[in-house]
């Protein structure tokens, strides 16, 4: 059980800054989300928290002690990788001994152990196949015993479910957390599914362009975005820039109500979802026309033109609405994030 | 459908003719007494060359072994040299790694007579002509071109990801190589092996100068009856260094295939 530290790491490639000055903590037994789009420097990360990149500047702590001297082998850290890497020439049983054979522990103990980890991720009957006679998500299992049989400090899952179909993902994602719970392992998993983060983690840390710009719970993260990027990353956003002046938010569609008064100048962002539409005017209702609808199933999305401004919908298809149909949109201002405007 | 397979099949035992037709007329050669020239068949035969090879007054089949133990010592070292380089040239990225790609190649390109030749000089000062140690030195100039090549295509498809996980999960440097890269390279060795045997195996020239006639190999035994025009020595003699490539390389396969359990060995 192991608490780790990163500080103030920064990493360049061939003169390219890759990673900026990141900061990160993970409590002890805690499963933290590194959330970013492809080449934000994810696995890099992962990669100078195992040891096989030497950061340019900062430090690793895992327990308070600097890890920085010690080499992969013996940091404790291990990186189930996204396309698993088993051993060909060995066989299941084999790759989940091989760290301990390398750890040079004696057989006796590493049959019993290779058994209890063959019966966590319920592998039971394979024990002598080889890799390519398994199937994806068999293999994923496979890899994740294999990691956790040398007990590490820590673990870290470079996308590991981004191989798997759909179904498959979210048995295997249950699965990974079950057992992660079960162990109480500390465990940081790169991903860039944002459902994924959110579901599985307690923490997650949202990356972009190599630096970490938000971290905190899944809720904090979706509800409380720090800046219109993070916002913008678990999807599209409205935004309508005002002012607020004695509780009321003053913009281009009108005049509303809202708690907030952190600063004058703002931004104002709505989520798709929680504007709602209705055919005629509650109170408040500012009137639209409906531009364009997309189906998608359990939700429909629609993009509403009032006055000089177009608004991103997201209604469940139960209420339905056309094409140059006349509506009211409603937005709560007291749900609504403010941002401060800083043109 | 059925008469492209009848042509592919024609194309098949066409190729597989011009690949025997040598091996055969050469069996019929060793074992002919005379065969003047338009003649379709030998006049008679005899066991003369055999009977000469096996003669252990002649050392023949010392040679052979020596041969055999020269060029094993000459494919054992060049691949340990190649290894390492093979392994920079296919997986890790540096300036001017193309320049030495095709460097690796300049002893196959450049005659490796004209580089002999100076070394020739430096070995005798160094007190290295005519010995053993001098002719492995010299075998290794056009043998660790092929080496590196055969392994640096092997390293390129294999990378570094799999010896990063086996580091990953605990195993020091040296246990990744043995435990992982190695097995999986096993393949590639085997061809590379293979390679550099039958080079070392058929150097004629290199042997000849740095040896000094110290150091005979089996394919210097061979060159005087060729050069003579006793087509039944040569051919015997030929026949011989066929099947003892043959021979090394199927126990060289045997090896490997038992040592990595046999089926899966071909991971690429
Ligand atoms: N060895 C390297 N040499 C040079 N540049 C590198 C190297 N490794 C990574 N990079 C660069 O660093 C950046 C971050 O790479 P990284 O692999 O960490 O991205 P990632 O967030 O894991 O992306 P993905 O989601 O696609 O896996 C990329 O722009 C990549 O090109
Ligand atoms: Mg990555």
């Amino acid at each position: 059980m192991s608490q780790i530290q990163l500080k103030n790491i920064s990493k360049h490639f061939e003169g390219k800054q890759v990673l900026k000055d990141i900061n990160l903590f993970v409590k002890e037994g805690e499963m933290v989300s590194l959330l970013g789009p492809s080449g934000c420097g994810k696995t890099t990360t992962l990669k100078i928290l195992a040891g096989l990149i030497e950061p340019d500047c900062g430090d690793i702590l895992i327990n308070g002690d600097s890890v920085l001297n010690i080499p992969v082998e013996r940091r404790g850290v291990v990186i189930v990788f996204q396309d698993y890497l088993l051993f060909p020439h060995m066989t299941v049983e084999e790759n989940v001994a091989f760290g301990l054979k390398m750890a040079k522990v004696k057989k006796s103990k590493r049959i019993k152990r290779v058994r209890d980890m063959i019966d966590l991720v319920q592998l039971n009957g394979h024990e002598k196949k080889y890799p390519r006679e398994l199937s994806g998500g068999q293999r994923q299992r496979v890899a994740i015993a294999r990691a956790l049989a040398i007990e590490p400090r820590v673990l870290l899952l470079d996308e590991p479910f981004s191989n798997l179909d759909t179904r498959l993902r979210e048995t295997m994602r249950e699965f990974v957390c079950q057992i992660q719970k079960k162990l109480g392992i500390t465990t940081i998993l790169v991903t860039h599914d944002k459902e994924e983060a959110l579901m599985t983690s307690d923490q997650v840390a949202i990356m972009l362009g190599g630096e970490i710009k938000q971290f905190g719970s899944p809720a904090e993260i979706y509800e409380r975005p720090v800046s219109t990027i993070v916002a913008d990353f678990f999807g599209e956003k409205n935004y309508i820039k005002g002012e607020i002046k004695d509780r009321f938010f003053i913009c281009d569609v009108g005049k509303f109500k809202t708690d907030f008064n952190g600063f004058s100048k703002v931004k104002a962002m709505v989520r798709p979802e929680e504007i709602e539409i209705s055919a005629r005017d509650g109170e408040n209702g500012i009137l639209g026309i409906i531009k364009s609808k997309t189906y998608a199933g359990e939700r429909v999305y629609y993009t509403i033109k009032t006055g000089n401004m177009e608004w991103k919908c997201i209604l469940s298809s139960q209420k339905t609405f056309n094409v140059d149909e006349k509506v009211f949109i409603k937005i709560d201002f007291n749900k609504v994030v403010f941002f401060k405007d800083e043109e | 459908m059925e008469k492209r397979n009848l042509i592919f099949k024609i194309i098949m035992n066409i190729l597989i003719f011009f690949l025997i037709a040598p091996l055969i007329i050469l069996a019929i050669w060793s074992f002919s007494k005379i065969w003047p020239w338009p003649d379709l068949f030998p006049k008679s035969f005899g066991i003369r060359g055999f009977k000469y090879i096996f003669n252990p007054s002649n050392k023949s089949l010392k040679i052979l072994m020596f041969s055999v133990w020269l060029s094993t010592v000459v494919t054992v070292i060049t691949l340990l040299i190649s290894i390492p380089a093979a392994k920079a040239l296919g997986v890790y990225n540096f300036k001017g790694k193309r320049v030495f790609k095709i460097l690796v190649l300049a002893p196959i390109i450049v005659p490796p007579v004209v580089v002999a030749m100076g070394i020739h000089v430096a070995f005798i000062r160094m007190g290295l002509a005519n010995t053993f140690v001098g002719v492995v030195l010299v075998h290794l100039i056009p043998c660790i071109p092929y080496g590196v090549r055969i392994l640096t295509n092997v390293f390129e498809i294999l990378g570094e990801s799999m010896e990063i996980q086996a580091r990953v999960l605990g195993a020091n440097p040296f246990q990744a190589f043995i435990h992982i890269t190695l097995p999986l390279l096993a393949p590639g060795l085997l061809s590379a092996g293979s390679m550099v045997f039958i080079v070392s195996f058929s150097q004629y020239f290199l042997t000849f100068l740095i040896g000094g006639g110290k150091i005979v190999t089996f394919s210097m035994l061979m060159f005087p009856f060729i050069k003579s025009g006793d087509r039944m020595m040569a051919s015997v003699y030929s026949s011989i260094f066929i099947l003892t490539t043959l021979t090394v390389l199927l126990v060289m396969e045997k090896m490997v295939k038992s040592y990595y359990k046999g089926e899966n060995y071909f991971y690429l």
